[in-house]
């Protein structure tokens, strides 16, 4: 394989005007910003590509998401509410129209992908998604970014074996709800552990249910851990797991909220753990799925160490290996 | 916080002339392991769980003989004549703690709810008492996080706490004060369950009224 080394970064301008009322809430423009500005910094070690997502077809957002869910969103955006469902989740008139753009740039880079093996991907995009399910906005989400883009690769591009990998401080707890019947998707997860963490979800217990048991493996981890026990999770489960599972294609929910400056958790990881992290699913996406790998933002939280992290996870997807 | 909001009902009753091989088959057809008896008005006059009836069905060890005899005999048998008479009961106004307690108690798996006429109106079950539990802490249900505070030995630290909550409309469920456990300076811990995710948010009005968030740690 020739490897070109292209790192697309993929985000909008109009993501920013996702407005979430201002006051305290964590979930700003501002964060798009500061990882545009790092990933800049990464300019020299690979050649990288701004792409504007293009607004995809409806019928993907209903492949998780149902059709009455949709009107209910687009109707509160509408008129000028100021939440949908819970007030963590803000939003503002052109909120509806801009997650729908947020969901749009993984079936983007499924593409470029699809186009040009080899590529990486990393996708800058807010609203985040995995705490969103079928027809609840949940945590600041609103649609499923990561599961919509996981049906994209199947549906579209025959990819029918999908790992999901979260490493997000908190449990998707939506991307678990969507698959956790489908034996042809895997969805594993780090995250605090749910008696202390939001959203409250992602117990050991859970390991799917019906044909899709098994395909779920949640990591909790308690307040207080770091890098050690991310490590250890990586090398003694999860890449196992996923080496097991045989994926196609590789999607992984990018949170940064793990950090430890963060304080949306009580986890205590480093800004190199991401580097670490970012090395590892590269090395397993081009070992099991011919490189075939994407990475969609979803939690961060806090700004300086989100731009480090964001940077630093790249800069571990696009290590080039002999 | 009463067991009637939790309880099984209808439930299945019987009466003491009801054969064993009866309640044998009863207890196979349908997934409970506790029968109230009672009487033709409905009263309750005793319990039996399968556990009773398993110890006065005809054991592995006997020989053919011995074994053909005791079936025989078992068939014939009477649900008055092994069920037991004085039995723990809840009353609709029994509250959870009243039931947890008298579980703990009582050494059974279920217990009978009757009325003032000691009418069998439910059962309670150890089962029960669980989901019971796990829906008032919030547990399964999305949306929420536990935040652990230090104690801050000042006064009043729970009306400053949720005081600090509510004036930023933070719905919160559960509000622990552990007092029993107190770590070696003497403060305890506080828990309290906020249903958002916005804990920065949460974080910096606790801050702002003396609390900080501390890291629980399993000892
Ligand atoms: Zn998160």
């Amino acid at each position: 394989m020739v490897w070109d080394f292209k790192l697309f970064h993929i985000t909008h301008s109009r993501y920013l005007l996702h407005d979430t009322g201002g006051a305290d809430h964590p979930e700003t423009p501002e964060r798009l910003r500061v990882i545009a500005s790092a990933l800049a910094g990464l300019n020299g070690c690979c050649r990288l590509l701004t792409v504007e997502p293009t607004p995809p077809e409806k019928e993907w957002l209903l492949t998780v998401h149902a059709a009455e869910y949709l009107l209910r969103f687009e109707e509160v955006a509408l008129s000028g509410r100021s939440y949908l469902g819970h007030p963590d989740n803000q939003l503002c008139y052109e909120s509806f129209e801009i997650a729908i753009l947020a969901t749009g740039a993984g079936l983007t880079g499924i593409d470029l992908l699809e186009k040009e093996a080899g590529s990486r991907v990393f996708c800058s995009v807010r609203p985040p998604g995995h705490h969103a399910e079928k027809t609840v906005a949940l945590g600041f989400c609103f649609f499923n970014n990561v599961a919509i883009a996981a049906r994209y690769w199947q549906i579209k591009y025959a990819r029918r074996r999908i790992a999901i990998i979260d490493f997000d401080a908190h449990h998707g707890n939506g991307i678990q709800s969507t698959f956790e019947e489908d034996p042809d998707v895997l969805y594993v997860s780090t995250h605090e552990h749910p008696t202390f963490s939001f959203p409250g979800t992602g117990y050991a217990e859970e390991i799917g249910t019906g044909a899709g048991e098994g395909t779920i493996l949640n990591i909790p981890l308690l307040p207080g851990a770091g890098d050690a026990e991310v490590k250890n999770a990586f090398v003694e489960q999860i890449i196992p797991a996923v080496e097991k599972f045989r994926p196609e294609a590789l999607i992984i929910a990018a949170g940064f909220d793990g950090h430890q400056l963060d304080d949306m958790s009580g986890l205590l990881f480093s800004t190199e753990l991401y580097g670490y992290l970012g090395r590892k699913i590269a090395a397993l996406g081009d070992r099991l799925c011919e490189g075939r790998v994407i990475s969609i933002l979803e939690g961060g939280y806090h700004l300086p160490s989100l731009g480090a992290s964001v940077k630093e996870y790249c800069r571990g997807i696009m290590e080039r290996r002999k | 916080m009463f067991v009637t909001n939790f309880m099984t009902e209808p439930v299945h009753t019987v009466g003491p002339e009801a054969s064993l091989s009866q309640v044998k088959e009863l207890f196979g057809q349908r997934k409970f392991r506790h029968l109230p008896i009672v009487d033709q008005s409905g009263r309750l006059i005793g319990m039996l769980t399968d556990r009773d009836l398993r110890s006065a069905y005809p054991s592995g060890l006997m020989d053919e003989n011995e074994k053909k005899a005791y079936l025989k005999r078992f068939k014939e048998m009477k649900v008055s004549q092994i069920m037991t008479e004085t039995v723990a009961k809840l009353t609709p106004k029994s509250t959870l703690d009243d039931a947890l307690l008298l579980f703990d108690r009582s050494r059974v798996g279920a217990l009978p709810v009757v009325d003032d006429q000691q009418k069998v109106v439910g059962i309670f079950s150890i089962r029960d008492l669980l989901a019971a539990y796990k829906q008032l802490f919030g547990l399964g249900e999305k949306g929420s996080a536990l935040i652990v505070v230090q104690d801050d030995g000042k006064p009043r630290p729970l009306t400053r706490l949720t005081e600090a909550l509510e004036n930023r409309n933070v719905l919160f469920s559960q509000l622990i004060r552990d007092v029993l456990s107190r770590p070696d300076n003497g403060l305890g811990l506080i828990y309290v369950r906020v249903h958002t995710h916005n804990l920065s948010g949460v974080h910096a009005a606790l801050a702002a009224a003396g609390f900080y968030a501390v890291t629980p740690e399993a000892s």
